[in-house]
């Protein structure tokens, strides 16, 4: 085998970032492997040099701080379905986990892999959507946060520069009455999302919804909270009619960013079934 | 460490080896290839069979998305490290004597997926058992004899830990 690939593992994240600036854009960031691996496998990368971010301290790490919970970028989907902060403070986020490809997979791949390797079908997005996270993102320049919605620029497309790294993701923690996670996929585990929706929804005390968020994911090429369907339910009581009014404005929201797609035929009803399906048991 | 060959030291079924490796091998060529440990299979190449699953530090994980760099350090479990002086670990054993191989050819994953499994859980229930090995394809069996296996397995291990 003729090697040309080159591979860095550094002991900081300013000599990571220092790397990076040094390469110019030959250099892929690599943690857990599970995308990287099968690109650099079927050619559709080929960067000089591998940047293993995996053992950075300062990319791990779940935890509560000034108000905001923060998950380490480098942290594995195994991590996030074991923690017991993100059960209480962010449980759709660690719903997102259970079904998320297969158990060798969650063991390695991490969150911010997930998040920056900007398929539409990312499990993660959706939950960190509802959880309005920002991105922390590090560079020589210094430390800046995007909305979660803006670091896709579209399929496979991420906004990060050369230089610069996605340290961790600051979510705003709710210890909601309701959160849900699921998703429609091929086969049940290793299964790529179809159609894959997030939920989390507070009750008053006169039983009408106080507090609701929704994010579809895998339907549409970037991430989008759908705020009308939210408008819709807030303030009402939950009842049949109102589900089946809720999933079809989905519906529509997603033609409306997609177009009519060949598969929409297929699509159409299955995001009104699977909004429906997830808050049926609450009505 | 900016070089085209990198030296990676690791234990592999609790013996440690020290080997100079390409940045684009995975950590199933460098045990297949590199330490010619042929029990762990490739399957598809891309994670979604399985056949290739070693256990690394304790956790199941895809030998063929691994990047072999990041071996280094790290305890490595593969199917040869199973057996013990001669004797086939009990696993094995039930494999054999309750018809969970046909082809055999996902058998070594399946056998190390379900080794982490009972790392962290030595009382799985059925459903268990099925969630730890979901990542793994069989297109013989149809699971049911490999599942029953484990279980009994299971059984066998904890009738030991009782008796002792």
């Amino acid at each position: 085998m003729t090697a040309k690939l080159a591979y860095k593992r550094p002991d900081t994240l300013d000599q990571a970032l220092d790397f990076l600036s040094e390469k110019k854009g030959a250099a892929k960031i690599l943690a857990g492997g599970t995308d990287v691996m099968v690109d650099l496998r079927a050619k559709e990368i080929s960067p000089d040099y591998l940047l293993d971010v995996s053992r950075l301290e300062e990319l791990h790490g779940i935890r509560m701080e000034g108000g905001g919970l923060h998950i380490g970028a480098a942290v594995t989907l195994s991590e996030i379905n074991s923690s017991s902060i993100l059960a209480e403070h962010a449980p759709a986020m660690q719903k997102c986990t259970h079904n998320f490809a297969s158990t060798q997979i969650r063991n390695v791949a991490t969150i911010g892999g997930n998040v920056a390797h900007c398929s539409p079908c990312g499990d993660t997005i959706p939950p960190l959507v509802i959880h309005e996270a920002q991105a922390v993102v590090a560079s020589p320049r210094g430390e800046k946060r995007i909305p979660i919605e803006e670091v896709a620029t579209g399929p496979y497309r991420c906004f990060l520069e050369a230089d610069e790294i996605i340290t961790s993701f600051i979510l705003q923690p709710r210890k909601a009455d309701f959160a849900d996670f699921q998703k429609i996929g091929r086969r049940k585990d290793l299964a790529i999302s179809r159609l894959s929706m997030a939920i989390m929804l507070d009750k008053a005390r006169d039983e009408n919804v106080s507090f609701f968020r929704v994010c579809i994911g895998a339907c549409t090429p970037t991430p989008h909270r759908m705020t009308a369907i939210e408008d819709l339910i807030c303030g009402k009581k939950l009842s049949t009619k109102l589900l089946f009014e809720g999933g079809k404005l989905l519906s529509e929201k997603v033609i409306e960013i997609t177009g009519r797609r060949s598969s929409i035929i297929y699509k159409e009803p299955a995001i009104q079934g699977l909004f429906v399906r997830m808050l049926y048991p609450l009505v | 460490m900016d070089q085209r060959l990198i030296k990676i030291e690791f234990s592999i079924n609790g013996r440690r080896v020290a080997v100079d490796i390409a940045t684009e091998m995975t950590a199933l060529q460098v045990l297949r290839e590199v330490l010619e440990l042929t029990g762990t299979k490739e399957g598809c190449g891309i994670g979604e069979c399985g056949a290739c699953t070693i256990v690394v530090d304790g956790d199941a994980v895809n030998a063929c998305l691994l990047p072999g760099v990041q071996l280094d350090g790290r305890e490595v479990l593969t199917v040869e490290g199973l057996e013990k002086d001669g004797k086939l670990h009990v696993l094995q054993e039930r494999f054999i004597s309750d018809h969970a191989v046909q082809c055999g050819f996902c058998t070594p994953g399946i056998l190390m997926s379900t080794h982490a499994l009972l790392n962290k859980n030595s009382s799985p229930k059925r459903a268990e058992i099925a969630k730890a090995i979901a990542g793994n394809l069989c297109r013989c069996t149809g699971y049911q004899q490999i599942i029953t296996s484990i279980e009994n397995a299971v059984d066998n291990l904890a009738r030991v830990e009782g008796v002792e």
